[in-house]
């Protein structure tokens, strides 16, 4: 397991439940910010990853970098108020291993761009904080920290 | 107020297109930004000039630099306008005109809209003013290879590591 760089947190899911922390199933690196602050309880958090370790891409990949724009476009307006947090999930300084869209009410998720990687489950969690969604695209290449809390 | 090279650009407080409140140095995010204040979606001029940063973003977005629109449009008419143009950079509203007379950019031959007067800011991550483009008639707004001038010249001065010999 690499280690967590400055700004980053652990974030375990097994497949039905997530944790904070290095829990059971598979360990991912988030943007900290998510987990550090008043947890909004009750959320909705959509995981686009899988607990298999096979199941792993380069963030340089173009599929990759087209979701984040995607993100940005149209999936963070089209979620409006709902959105608590996005975060991609790092497993080093250049893999990538899905993303996390929490909101603060149900949603349609089918339309979640992150989904075109890795397939979407829905969570039920208390473990997540509001942080305003990134402004604008800059694409991080490496992401010791998850998108959009990276920095090159 | 009028705002030139050297000058540090006011921190603006104002909602972006999903009515989000945001600062200008939060949007910055550390990086230098192309700043340019806009009439508003219904000007043909814009809408033609949009198109042309629309086809730059890609760029933008990989050389950890910024595009900032502001017009007075409602958050909503942005959000619209925005998609409609395939935009993934922020736009600002200051359809409450409170930052417009403090900044002294109205354009006074158009009552109807009180709108912006079309000006391009290139601004350092501090906000500091690098260059500024008075853009009422249209060449003399920004051209993507002025901005792709703009941002070189920018990143050189705030990347320490930009040239290695």
């Amino acid at each position: 397991m690499s280690d967590l760089p400055s700004g980053a947190a652990w974030l375990s899911f097994d497949g039905e439940a997530l944790y904070a922390g290095e829990g059971p199933g598979r360990c991912f690196m988030v943007d900290g910010r998510c987990l550090d602050g008043e947890p909004v309880a009750g959320a909705y958090a959509h995981v686009c990853a899988l607990p298999d370790a096979k199941a792993k891409l380069a963030y340089d990949q173009p599929e990759v970098q087209g979701v984040r724009r995607d993100a940005v476009a149209w999936w963070i307006p089209l979620l409006g108020d709902a959105l608590v947090c996005l975060t991609t999930l790092a497993l080093d300084e250049a893999g990538y291993g899905g993303a996390i869209t929490v909101t603060s009410r149900p949603l349609d998720f089918r339309e979640d761009p992150f989904a075109r990687l890795f397939p979407g489950t829905v969570v039920r969690t208390d473990l997540f904080a509001a942080v305003p969604p990134p402004p604008g695209p800059v694409l991080e290449r490496y992401a010791g920290v998850a998108w959009p809390g990276g920095r090159f | 107020m009028t705002l030139g090279p050297g000058e540090r650009f006011p921190d603006l407080d104002l909602p972006d297109h999903t009515a989000r409140e945001r600062r200008l140095s939060e949007v910055a995010g550390g990086d230098p930004v192309a700043l340019l204040f806009s009439r508003g979606w219904w000007c043909p001029k814009e809408q033609r000039h949009l198109r042309e940063l629309c086809a730059l973003q890609d760029e933008f977005e990989v050389a950890y630099t910024r595009m900032v629109v502001v017009s007075v449009d409602e958050p909503e008419v942005q959000s619209a306008f925005r998609a409609g143009l395939g935009a993934r950079f922020v736009f600002l509203s200051d359809a409450a005109r409170r930052w417009l007379p403090r900044l002294d950019l109205l354009e006074e031959t158009d009552t109807l809209h009180e709108p912006y007067r079309p000006t391009a800011f290139m601004l350092l991550p501090d906000l500091t003013i690098h260059r500024r483009y008075d853009g009422n008639w249209y060449w003399g707004r920004p051209t993507m290879e002025d901005l792709r001038q703009d941002m070189r010249a920018m990143s050189a001065l705030v990347r320490e590591d930009y040239e290695r010999s």
